[in-house]
């Protein structure tokens, strides 16, 4: 078996005050693997990486990132990762260029292969007429672009991804992904995503941990996580009470029945060919369906299963 | 090992300085007040009071008092800088660079020490054009480099604490005055501090301000009391200016040590 280039062993993390936003979390990633934390604002993803990153000291566990512990050797551990921040994090003073040298003096890159790196990279971010000008001056994107870049200049064997393409509309979430795409096959780097979109989970991960409350709830690939809950979902807009659609699907032994406002939502295990008898069954006790659709099931659909709310923070009836 | 604790000192030192000189306006902005008294204030007070004492040249006592005067306004101000690369720079991006987290303020209040140094010289400069007569052998001028570069230190380790802890600019701003500048007034900036108030004195005397003006002075200006026997009561100058010295690495140490302290704690949750 390929050794992890990450390594968590039951990590927690309680604050000053008592918030315990991890609660004993185990997880490992391959190297090459685009790893995604997948869960709403507060879960804990933020904090899972503020400790990979040895920003969060870490209230127990065993925590190894490329071969280094990242309480006792944080130096290592730091030298070794590239992490772009969930918020912008730029040297607002100086052009994209002087960020990105600014980085290479910092983690030591050899003058040469820092100028042909940073080339490189503002060429594949399509910064490279831009490069001059003070960031103050750049997009949301740019910026988002020019931090990729930046946390790749020393080749790091590790990039942390903190929420990459949160506030960017989606064409540049579009370009985003593709970057994160290339890097992997291009750069070899083993990428550590969080996020709470579950289409940028679907897109660009080989393996998701959902995490929920500072636990990891799920852990598989996407495709895996989405056969076991179901590929298809049967969408029941109900007029009236959907307590009673419910209990009629109960009794068709159908799995999971989920209430969002009027609408029911089923898992089909069998794909479209469950669909007629659910239908039939739930008018039978006197339901009227306003609506019936069939859709493909999503991360989301697995989130609600597991924790009751949607990944938006909605709770089920 | 030394090499590994110091590394990136240096890149984090040039980037403080290439932050300073970007805002012109600031550094421009602290030198403009201490300017305007090396040359109209001084000299008026010069020709208005005379002096506490006939022996000294009362126009170049004032104009080294104003070099204590800028020193600590321009550590205070950076402070500032502490709280933008907090909420707006680069400052994250720092923390999980492959450096000591210690660089990080070290690097700054280098940074700061070198930016005062030059506002320094223009200071002086301009104090020697309109009149000032100081002493600039080696040694004089050694005494006087130490006594700014650690008030500078000193002061900068109070800054960079302060901002940590207080945060957010709006606070830190109403600091810069009350911090920067009051003691100033207590230091022996203007008259001896021997003609403060009982109680008062007393306080000045714990004042680094006070201790790194008594050494300018001993440095800069020939043959007169610097007022370093107000603070020891001692017959030596020598041996009171080590005194004077050793107390002001002694702050430099301290506030920038507690400095550290506040940046690790605050870094890292």
């Amino acid at each position: 078996m390929t050794t992890p280039v990450i390594w968590v062993d039951g990590l927690r993390k309680a604050y000053t005050g008592g918030l315990e936003a991890l609660k004993g979390i185990s997880f490992e990633v391959a190297p090459g693997e685009v790893f995604g934390l997948l869960g709403p604002n507060g879960a804990g993803k933020t904090t899972t990486v503020g400790v990979l990153t040895t920003t969060v000291r870490p209230t127990a566990g065993k925590i190894e990132v490329a071969g280094h512990d990242v309480v006792r050797e944080p130096l290592a551990v730091r030298r070794e990762t590239g992490v772009v921040f969930q918020d912008s994090v730029l040297d607002n003073d100086f052009s994209g260029l002087e960020n990105l040298q600014l980085h290479a003096r910092l983690w030591r890159v050899p003058k040469n292969e820092a100028r042909e790196r940073t080339a490189s990279l503002l060429e594949i971010m399509d910064l490279t007429t831009r490069a001059a000008d003070s960031v103050r001056t750049y997009s949301g994107g740019m910026r988002r672009r020019l931090e990729i870049a930046r946390a790749l200049l020393a080749a790091p064997r590790v990039l942390f991804l903190d929420e990459p393409t949160v506030g960017l509309d989606p064409a540049v979430r579009g370009s985003i992904w593709n970057v994160i795409r290339q890097l992997r096959d291009r750069e070899q780097v083993t990428i550590v995503l969080t996020t709470h979109y579950l289409e940028e989970a679907e897109a660009v991960c080989d393996r998701v941990a959902i995490v929920n409350e500072g636990q990891i709830i799920a852990l598989d690939k996407p495709r895996a996580l989405l056969e076991a809950f179901g590929s298809e979902v049967l969408e029941l807009q109900v007029d009236g009470d959907p307590r009673n659609a419910v209990t009629a699907l109960l009794s068709l032994e159908a799995r999971d029945p989920q209430v969002i406002g009027g609408t029911v939502t089923v898992p089909l295990q069998n794909g479209s060919q469950d669909t007629g008898a659910i239908i039939e069954a739930v008018r039978g006790a006197g339901v009227s369906l306003a609506a019936v659709a069939v859709r493909r099931s999503t991360l989301n659909d697995v989130f609600m299963r597991l924790t009751g709310t949607r990944l938006n923070g909605n709770s089920l009836n | 090992m030394i090499q590994t604790a110091t590394f990136g000192l240096g890149t984090l030192y040039r980037r403080r300085l290439a932050v300073s000189t970007r805002t012109a306006s600031g550094m421009i902005g602290q030198v403009v007040p201490p300017l305007l008294w090396v040359l109209v204030l001084a000299p008026a007070l010069d020709t208005a009071l005379g002096s506490f004492n006939p022996q000294v040249d009362y126009y170049t006592y004032v104009a080294l008092a104003q070099v204590a005067f800028l020193i600590p306004f321009t550590s205070m101000f950076s402070g500032i800088n502490v709280i933008v690369d907090k909420d707006f720079g680069v400052l994250r991006e720092l923390l999980v660079a492959p450096v000591f987290r210690a660089a990080i303020p070290l690097a700054n209040a280098l940074g700061v020490m070198t930016v005062a140094l030059v506002q320094v010289a223009i200071l002086v400069g301009f104090g020697i054009l309109r009149g000032a007569e100081f002493d600039t052998s080696p040694a004089g001028v050694a005494w006087f480099l130490a006594a700014c570069s650690l008030l500078s230190l000193s002061t900068y380790g109070i800054a960079e604490t302060l901002a940590l802890l207080i945060g957010r600019q709006e606070a830190y701003g109403p600091m810069i005055p009350a911090v920067g500048v009051t003691p100033w007034f207590l230091a022996g900036s203007l008259f001896p501090i021997t003609l403060l108030p009982a109680g008062i004195e007393q306080v000045s005397l714990f004042l680094p301000w006070t201790h790194a003006l008594a050494l300018m002075r001993y440095g800069m200006m020939q043959d007169i009391d610097p007022g370093l026997a107000d603070i020891w009561g001692m017959d030596s100058n020598g041996t009171m200016a080590l005194l004077s010295l050793l107390a002001l690495v002694a702050y430099a140490a301290l506030t920038l040590f507690i400095a550290i302290r506040v940046f690790y704690r605050k870094s890292t949750s």
